[in-house]
């Protein structure tokens, strides 16, 4: 690929006060942004602040209420994805989309295929040589007719940046890169964002996590509330500072300190096993404890937790509440025991986007606001506001619809459902995944909160501070089975991977 | 903090009142130009002409609405229409039994369909195939009940089925009633609550504690019911219990749902546009025959204004985001 | 899974070994029974229905078997229908056609493998070994005919077709048609199809009535499903003593309806006489003795007068 001939700091790519509203929300509020060749530009702010709302404008997914678009100085128009891509700028989505039965070449050559001599048909040596090549701009070297079904999520990740380089793209949005990705894919990644970088390509990228910025980033533009905070370059920045840009307020302290547990069990685990996800698994959980589960992805923490809340259901194993044996079928059974769940998946198995934010917050414990068959709106509304309230969940009205919440939004929505039933027993599955700072300091808030009032949590993070803050005891668990239990206090985050690592 | 302000509120409400008043508008557009064509049209007589055939429609439109809410679908609407409306034929006799039986034998006989579809459903075949299966079967049971014969001789009680009180057509009084009933169950219940989130996402719903077999089973013999219903009326409407009645009203009732502006995949519309979408319908089949238009048109006209309706709907929905 | 798959196999195919019928085995003399396989249009239809038990009762009485199958209105079913019998080698064939060239194939392949086949009741564009049925035409000729008698050649008639383009609508519309041209006094107001079902002839007629109000003197309908449907939206408007009501066919109901007084006057289609002479002709053919090419079994208006002749 011919290397752009662009000087590196004539700025390639300028928005101009792009403003943008949905439903009565103001998302963007006269934001500019300014790119130049070859930069990483970090783009930063909690969920809801209006990263993703801006990244789509200019990728063309919709257009945006007022302001420009200039690309080496002139001024551009797109309506559609196609159209930005065809004036060099691409988007690697979070959620990657793959066509997940056709193979690496046909997903690289996917809507420009060759066509050889006969009209119509696809020249097969053609395809393979572009698609190799596309691959070699990354140095991939893995089979270009491997089915994509087959590829980890992270050389599915390669495959979309080779895809955008491939076409020639100058810009490469890149929303949450390494949301689901191990540490040596990260390598990887940043090592594709360099060898991009080199070719005067830019990459705006957009994340959570602190470390990563200061490893790859040049400039870092942090925006709060829909507004332009700040535009600086990364070596003039660290945590803290970036922190307070972000939040609009120092944080000395994110994470309360966790509290005493009492002695009385509220959910003892016997022996419980499924065939193919985990095996033996016995634990005791005390009333007022938070009890941290620990462990790598795939490890089966999320299988447990929902075989306890009978999502899943275990093949053998004995689950105790409050004293009494359970018999747990369904998430109906286990919530009239007491206990609630807020799963990994939010999209999957959280919320129902279309339906209003009202109605999700009360979807688990209608029987409260119903009289007979019939729903009580007003007592149901009150409550509604009150959650509202109390989790500090941003929405336009109670009407809005779930899905055009940010995502830190949709998990407080879900964690006030959960709540809202009363439950003694709380399960959380990677409650603050994918979720800004400000919205995890108010969950740890909420689990603080729990734990005082006598409640019992369990909590799957795959981020150990985290756990480390939180819980009394901690269970790593490893292929299916605990590995260790650990007080918290006499432990280290070494300690907790090295019992979570595959022997 | 942007607080749920009482501006957005307002906003968000007149949009959707002009996603429903989109319809209507349409409605009443057609209407006017067919009035000013044909001035018979704006007549009282024919508006409550218009009214009496949309409400088989209609009828079959609210029990397809629920189970379209749930994410699934009906196509055995049709057949189970002319199997109820031959059961009830065959006990409707003059003298033989009071009304209460072929209206109870017929609307037992939909709801067994019903919840025949809901078993196997929830059983784990897809909609789209168990309700096929009914169809073909319930269209089946019709022959053999009613020996491939029209069921005739109706008692007189059961022919006012389809007549007049005060003016106003009883299926028209029938239809109101039921749409009123659904309207209720859909938005004040928690098993309306329930089918918007089962159809919304059915795994949260289960998370959330709902029984998803029991909703699902509960939308299909509803339908089920309510196409029993449907078939009583129309039997009284033709005085006979015909074994081929009924044929493709599956998709009539589908479209109007649609049209509606109820999603095909669940989880969003409801009974008011149900209602409008089958007057839709009703106004542009009356206005037609009214002008003497040849069906080859009528057939295009129809087919437009259903994919033209639902692609405006989809057009302004994607708008919003 | 795999189980009940296996009992759902078992069970279908118990269920289909009883349902075979006795094997086509020699008759009590000895000698072998002569078999005819029969494909019906459409047996919904309750024409078809009086057809086939005329057609059952003629072979019981002449000692032959008759194979039936329903074709349910698809010509594709029923070219497989007699590549089947063709292949059981049965020793005629009788075709009640879906369509004119649709179901053509049907009669050319029996024709090559040398099975006599008879047509009953309506044509292919293919020539059968030979033909029993009605000219369509007639009937509409003897409504419209009654109608002008009745209305002394004047008046504003509306007319119900059939499923457009099917044999029974082109030809019933041009024999309506010839008698409308013949009197210049009478009037096609409007016209439309109602698709042979009562429920759609009642929309319908309730729309016309709203659009013509008093102008209308009569109502041909192609088919008596129609015309009974027209009669109630007329019934219910309290217009009957205005409007003639004509159907064809004499079903059931339209027979009671005439002898009630309700409705005016049918076209009497002898299911009966097709029916059994069709079996006549196939066994004739069967028995490789001469027949007649085309038989034609006439029409006859049934009013409220002979009503009484044509009890079922």
């Amino acid at each position: 690929m011919a290397i752009e001939t662009t000087l590196p700091d004539r700025p390639l790519f300028q928005a101009a006060n792009i403003s943008k509203s949905f439903d009565g929300t103001q998302a963007l509020t006269d934001v500019s942004l300014t790119i130049r060749c070859g930069e990483v530009h970090a783009l930063m702010g909690e969920n809801g602040a209006g990263k993703s709302t801006l990244m789509k404008i200019l990728a063309g997914l919709f257009p945006a209420d007022s302001g420009d678009v200039y690309l080496d100085g002139r001024k551009v128009v797109h309506h559609s994805p196609f159209q930005a891509m065809q004036h060099g700028i691409a988007m690697i989505h979070q959620e990657l989309m793959p066509i997940l039965d056709m193979t690496v070449a046909e997903n690289l050559l996917l809507g420009r295929e060759p066509v050889g001599r006969i009209p119509g048909v696809i020249d097969r040596r053609v395809a393979r040589a572009e698609a190799e090549r596309m691959l070699g701009l990354l140095q991939l070297d893995f089979p270009t007719d491997r089915r994509m079904r087959t590829l980890s999520v992270a050389q599915m990740q390669m495959v979309e940046i080779a895809k955008a380089l491939g076409q020639n793209a100058r810009i490469v949005i890149m929303d949450e890169p390494t949301a689901a990705i191990s540490n040596r894919e990260i390598d990887a990644l940043f090592a594709a964002i360099r060898s991009m970088k080199a070719r005067g390509v830019a990459v705006v990228y957009i994340t959570h996590k602190m470390d990563e910025v200061f490893a790859i980033a040049d400039v870092v533009t942090v925006l709060r509330d829909g507004c332009h905070v700040a535009t600086r370059p990364a070596t003039e920045l660290n945590n803290d500072t970036l922190i307070e840009l972000m939040v609009g307020r120092e944080l000395r302290e994110l994470l309360p300190k966790p509290c005493e547990a009492g002695e009385a069990i509220a959910l003892s685990v016997r022996h419980l096993t499924r065939a193919g996800s985990f095996r033996n698994i016995s634990f005791d959980l005390k009333c007022g404890e938070v009890l941290g589960i620990a462990g790598l992805m795939g490890a089966g923490r999320t299988e447990v937790a929902s075989a306890i809340f009978g999502l899943k259901l275990p093949d053998s194993g004995e689950i105790v509440v409050h004293g009494r044996p359970a018999k747990i079928r369904s998430a109906a059974d286990s919530m009239r025991l007491g206990i609630g769940m807020v799963t990994e998946d939010r999209k999957g198995q959280g919320i129902v986007p279309a339906m209003s934010v009202a109605h999700n917050v009360t979807l688990a414990a209608l029987d409260a606001y119903c009289t007979g068959p019939f729903i009580r709106r007003k007592r149901e509304r009150a409550a509604v506001d009150e959650n509202l309230r109390t989790f500090a969940i941003r929405t336009s009205s109670r009407g809005q619809p779930v899905g055009e919440l940010s995502g830190g939004n949709q998990q407080k929505v879900v964690i006030a459902k959960t709540l809202l039933t009363n439950p003694t027993i709380i399960l959380l599955d990677e409650p603050t995944r994918g979720v800004d700072i400000g919205a995890k300091a108010e969950i740890y808030t909420i689990v603080a909160r729990l734990a005082q009032q006598g409640r019992s949590v369990i909590l799957i993070s795959s981020e150990l501070p985290e756990i480390m803050a939180l819980c009394d005891r901690v269970l790593v668990m490893r292929q299916g089975t605990i590995a260790a239990e650990l007080a918290v206090a006499k432990t280290t985050q070494e300690e907790i991977l090295r019992y979570a690592m595959p022997v | 903090m942007p607080c749920p302000s009482d501006r957005a509120v307002s906003l968000s409400r007149l949009r959707a009142w002009i996603k429903q008043f989109g319809i209507l508008a349409a409605i009443v557009i057609i209407a006017a130009t067919l009035g000013c064509a044909k001035p018979t049209f704006l007549t009282t007589t024919n508006l409550v002409n218009v009214a009496r055939q949309i409400s088989i429609n209609g009828i079959l439109g609210v029990g397809v609405t629920l189970v379209l809410l749930t994410g699934g679908v009906d196509l055995s609407l049709g057949s189970v229409v002319a199997l109820t409306g031959v059961i009830a034929a065959c006990f409707a006799h003059p003298g033989v039994y009071p009304l209460c039986v072929p209206l109870i034998l017929g609307i037992a006989a939909g709801m067994a369909c019903g919840a025949t579809n809901g078993l196997v459903i929830t059983g784990g075949v897809p909609p789209f195939i168990a309700t096929l299966g009914t169809m073909t079967v319930a269209r089946g049971l019709a022959q053999v009940i009613s020996d491939g014969r029209p069921v005739s001789n109706m008692s007189p009680a059961m022919i006012r089925l389809a007549g007049d009180v005060g003016g106003i057509p009883v299926p028209v009084i029938i239809l109101a009633a039921v749409a009123l009933a659904a309207w209720t169950m859909l938005t004040n219940t928690r098993l309306g609550r329930h089918i918007y989130a089962v159809g919304g996402n059915e795994n949260a719903a289960r998370a959330s504690g709902i029984d998803v077999r029991r909703v699902k089973m509960f939308a299909y013999t509803i339908c089920g019911a309510l196409t029993g219903l449907a078939g009583i009326v129309l039997a009284a409407r033709i005085n006979t219990g015909q074994p081929n009645a009924g044929l493709a009203y599956e998709l009539d009732a589908i479209a109007a749902v649609v049209i509606g502006g109820t999603s095909l995949s669940g989880g969003a519309g409801g009974i008011g546009g149900t209602i409008l979408g089958a007057l839709l319908m009703g106004v542009i089949n009356n206005g037609l025959d009214l002008l003497n238009v040849s069906s080859y048109y009528q057939q295009i006209v129809k087919g437009i204004i259903i994919v033209g309706a639902v692609w405006l709907d989809r057009r302004s929905s994607r708008k919003e985001g | 899974m795999k189980r009940s798959a296996l009992t759902l196999t078992a069970f279908l195919l118990l269920s289909l070994g009883c349902n075979q019928p006795p094997e086509p085995s020699k008759a009590a003399s000895g000698e072998k029974q002569i078999v005819i396989g029969v494909t019906m249009m459409n047996m919904a239809n309750e024409y078809i229905v009086g057809l086939n038990d005329a057609m059952a009762a003629q072979a019981k009485a002449s000692r032959v078997k008759l194979i039936v199958n329903d074709a349910q209105r698809s010509a594709e079913k029923q070219v497989q229908q007699v590549e089947t019998f063709i292949a059981q080698k049965v020793d005629a064939i009788i075709l009640n056609p879906c369509e004119v060239e649709a179901s053509s194939p049907a009669v050319d392949k029996a024709q090559a493998a040398g099975i006599p086949i008879v047509n009953v009741n309506s044509e292919t564009s293919s020539a059968p070994t030979a033909f029993v049925g009605s000219h369509d035409e007639e009937s509409a000729r003897l409504a419209m005919e009654y109608i002008a008698a009745r209305l002394s050649g004047k008046g504003e008639v509306v007319m119900m077709h059939g499923y457009m383009g099917q044999a029974a609508q082109i030809k019933r519309d041009r024999g309506a048609r010839a008698v409308l041209a013949k009197n210049s006094g009478l009037h096609l107001l409007a016209e439309q199809t109602a698709e042979w079902d009562r429920a759609k002839a009642v929309t319908l007629m309730e729309n016309w009535l709203q659009v013509h109000g008093d102008k209308i003197s009569a109502v041909f309908a192609q088919n008596d499903e129609m015309a009974m449907g027209a009669l109630l939206a007329i019934e219910r408007a309290k217009k009957k003593d205005q409007v003639i009501v004509v159907g064809v066919d004499a079903i059931a109901d339209a027979l009671q309806a005439v002898k009630d007084g309700r409705l005016d006057a049918t076209v009497f289609q002898d299911a009966k006489g097709q029916g059994s002479t069709a079996v006549t002709v196939a066994v004739r053919l069967a028995n490789k003795r001469p027949v007649e090419k085309e038989t034609f079994i006439p029409f006859q208006l049934v009013t409220k007068e002979n009503a009484g002749t044509f009890a079922k």
